[in-house]
């Protein structure tokens, strides 16, 4: 969810950090309500597709991705694998927090291979309004900590608002995402993976289909970042996705997409699986 | 050519993103709404009934997309014909979403999306109280849980539900004029009556349900059981909607058992399915404005939330329910005879029944037919006890209504008294009387006429004109029927009762295998 996030260096950045943070948590408690969807109705960012739709997991609801996979390989050919487990629970209405730990490994031919950790994401969304005549609108901040190998050197926070508006034909969402922090120098061979995925800025518009008897979600997007590495053009991306309701608890997701612009342009496929799960209640 | 975009080209990208966004939005009548979902309670029983009995928890899944569907036709087609939804809709339904149902359940703002924008307060609720729904049958069908256990699990679903008052409905029951005597009231009904029936089906099948699932103490006669509701609920759609219920289906008429074991629940219930109707009422009735619509549909909702507003007493909501007629909703869930009961109301009629008593005043709308038309029965003795949905039934004080209102004339229930038979001496009463002990002294003929409400009625009518001998030898044949059990049935209420020795591990023996195709009769089918 967090992986294209811009970074900002410590101290300083981490304090925005925790700025950008309370922000989403004050809201979140002046509005009581907070949700995060469970099913293949609900996106997620990375599931399969960026750009993800305003609405949270279900209050009480956990969602375990356990393993979703993505591979990448640019031009150059070099390849990149990673896993991201993810947790997310529907702490307060129409609110949730998200913790992932993305493991990366690449091969960038001629024997060079590397892996580590990518970082810890962090992450509060909270959703702000069903949608009516008025579009669904959320908010979310996150944090990436520089914890494993291949991580930033610094904690990035971001903030990201998104809307999603429903049409009898269509579904759309709008996402735009800004990263605090300074600009990294160097290009993307002089810093870590983890600083390498962070974005100064990513905006961009998904749409999807839904297919309701068979439980069938159909997306495509596409969206523009900045990486946060000074050097990197500016990048154009477009996939196309699906999710799909396995059983009430299960659902899987499968996307493909292409980096049509930047420095690195290539392709990428992800597939994963998600589970769902509340947590025990007694009066 | 993307290679030249520049930031500026995606500035004015997510610009026009946000453009398509906010077209239409906000206009004078848009609300802010925090309505939110929340996840049902985790429990090891979830997903039970789902995994024991597949074709009826799949038709729940066709049940959604129903409700869903009509609600989009309703807001989206206003001016659309009637048989959009009666001949197009309900084709598609009954030849093909309800024969081959979806495998998981509905994400229904993917169906009703126009509707869930117009007011996602009520979406929220009808789905909150589903899940309570399916939730009940879980703990129902679990051949894992004892008795008391049972009951402490639903006790917990309950609390679950009433967690969120800003989106549970009452458990306190409310009056029908609610949901049939506003303004709006039966303009679905009347002007879809095939759709109407066939919701109406859904929500005695949805409530029946319990039945089999409470009365059958096994594993094997549950699911015969719920075979058997399934298929009587086919049975309705055979000809649309002669057969289908004429009334909304009580909870307490149709599922007795249920009602008197889980009332809240089968209260809550009840009020579902009346919000169901008032909503297709207000949008299926041009006489509320379209701007008009989310506001009556909001005020309606907070109605059905509240304990105060058109609230009845507990044992008036039984009355009622028992006086409108079993036989008008579907007939019951469990015994019930090949045919389906004949109708005692013309279809979709408006009975008016007393605030506190939950007696029947008079008839709205509609008309009395078949046995019941006509009849005089201001001398039936009032006796709540009996399931006899007429029982006690006085119709001497019915208000009935104007020739304008139902197009027939008032009727004079004084002028129709019932005397002696006419054309029967007494050697041929006599005869008539052996014959009817002889027939009534067979177990099996005894148990079709107890669960033959018209049948029973009509007993019931004939015992005080019986001699003392042969009344007092039929009540104690009908009590002994009532108190002797049908195998694998459960007659008494042990729930309250710890057991001598609960089960120490599961049944060995696995659970039938469900059948995908169990009580799938698709219309035209006998």
């Amino acid at each position: 969810m967090m992986r294209l996030l811009p970074c900002w260096p410590a101290g300083k950045n981490v304090a925005n950090a925790l700025l950008a943070m309370s922000v989403v948590a004050g809201s979140a408690g002046l509005t009581p309500a907070l949700a995060a969807q469970t099913d293949y109705y609900n996106t997620d960012a990375g599931r399969p597709l960026q750009i993800e739709d305003a609405y949270p997991v279900e209050r009480r609801a956990f969602e375990i991705q356990a393993a979703p996979f993505r591979l990448e390989r640019s031009r150059s050919g070099v390849y990149h694998w990673e896993i991201e487990p993810e947790l997310a629970y529907g702490i307060l209405p129409r609110t949730h927090v998200e913790v992932g730990v993305p493991f990366a490994f690449i091969d960038a031919g001629d024997g060079v291979r590397t892996s580590g950790l990518t970082g810890v994401h962090l992450s509060a969304f909270h959703n702000l309004n069903a949608e009516t005549s008025i579009p669904a609108i959320a908010i979310a901040a996150g944090v990436v900590l520089p914890v494993g190998s291949l991580a930033p050197d610094e904690a990035y926070a971001s903030v990201k608002g998104i809307l999603t508006r429903t049409f009898t034909w269509a579904r759309f969402h709008v996402n735009g995402e800004y990263t605090f922090g300074s600009r990294l120098e160097g290009g993307e061979g002089d810093v870590s993976i983890g600083a390498a995925e962070l974005s100064s800025w990513i905006g961009g518009v998904a749409v999807d289909r839904t297919f309701p008897l068979k439980a069938l979600l159909v997306s495509g997007e596409v969206y523009a970042r900045e990486p946060l590495a000074l050097g990197d053009g500016l990048e154009w991306n477009t996939g196309v996705g699906f999710r799909y309701q396995l059983d009430p608890r299960f659902n899987l997701d499968a996307g493909i997409g292409r980096r049509l612009t930047g420095d690195e342009p290539g392709w990428y496929i992800t597939f994963g699986t998600a589970y769902a799960l509340g947590l025990p209640w007694n009066r | 050519m993307i290679r030249i975009l520049s930031r500026g080209s995606a500035t004015r990208a997510a610009a026009l993103g946000l453009g398509l966004m906010m077209a239409g939005a906000p206009d004078a009548n848009a609300q802010w709404s925090t309505t939110h979902e929340q996840f049902y309670l985790q429990a090891p029983h979830n997903w039970t009934f789902r995994n024991r009995h597949q074709a009826a928890d799949r038709l729940f899944n066709a049940f959604d997309y129903g409700h869903a569907i009509l609600y989009e036709t309703l807001w989206t087609q206003p001016n659309a014909p009637a048989s959009a939804l009666e001949e197009k809709e309900y084709d598609n339904l009954t030849k093909k979403v309800l024969v081959k149902p979806p495998r998981v359940p509905l994400e229904e703002a993917a169906i009703e999306i126009a509707y869930a924008r117009l007011a996602p307060e009520a979406k929220t609720m009808f789905e909150w109280a589903h899940i309570l729904h399916r939730q009940i049958y879980d703990v129902l069908a679990s051949d894992r849980l004892s008795e008391q256990e049972k009951d402490a699990e639903v006790a917990r679903l309950l609390a679950y539900y009433k967690s969120r008052p800003d989106v549970a409905f009452s458990s306190h029951p409310k009056s029908m004029e609610l949901m049939q005597e506003q303004p709006y009231s039966l303009a679905f009904r009347q002007k879809y009556p095939k759709f109407n029936g066939l919701i109406w089906g859904y929500h005695w099948l949805q409530v029946g349900l319990y039945e089999p699932l409470l009365v059958y103490t096994t594993p094997e006669s549950r699911q015969a059981g719920v075979r058997a509701t399934v298929a009587r609920f086919w049975q309705m759609l055979d000809e649309p909607p002669r057969k289908m219920p004429h009334q909304m289906p009580m909870t307490a008429a149709v599922a007795p058992t249920f009602a008197s074991r889980y009332p809240e629940a089968a209260i809550i219930f009840d009020n579902l399915h009346s919000m169901h109707d008032v909503i297709s009422d207000i949008l299926a009735n041009p006489e509320v404005p379209r701007d008009r619509k989310r506001a009556e549909i909001l005020r309606a909702a907070q109605l059905y939330r509240d304990d105060v507003s058109y609230v009845m007493p507990v044992q008036a909501w039984l009355t009622m329910s028992e006086e409108m007629g079993i036989e008008n909703m579907g007939g019951p869930a469990v015994d019930f005879l090949t045919d389906l009961p004949t109708p005692t109301v013309s279809y979709g009629a408006v009975m008016q029944h007393d605030a506190q008593t939950g007696r029947m005043t008079g008839m709205k709308t509609g008309e009395m037919t078949g046995a019941m038309a006509g009849k005089d029965h201001s001398g039936m003795a009032a006796d709540s006890a009996s399931r006899d949905s007429m029982a006690g039934m006085d119709h001497s004080r019915m208000n009935m209504p104007p020739a304008q209102d139902t197009g027939r004339r008032t009727m004079d229930h004084a002028a129709m008294g019932h005397g002696a038979m006419p054309g029967m001496d007494s050697s041929s009463m006599a005869t008539m009387i052996a014959m009817h002990m002889r027939m009534m002294a067979d177990t099996g003929m005894r148990r079709h006429v107890l669960a033959d409400t018209v049948l029973r009625r009509m007993m019931l009518e004939m015992m005080p004109a019986m001699p003392d001998a042969h009344r007092d030898q039929m009540e104690q044949m009908m009590r002994d029927t009532l108190a002797y059990p049908v195998p694998g049935r459960r007659t008494s209420q042990p729930a309250q009762q710890p057991r001598a020795k609960p089960p120490a591990k599961p049944p060995v023996k696995a659970p039938p295998k469900p059948d995908p195709h169990a009580g799938h009769k698709p219309p035209g089918v006998r």
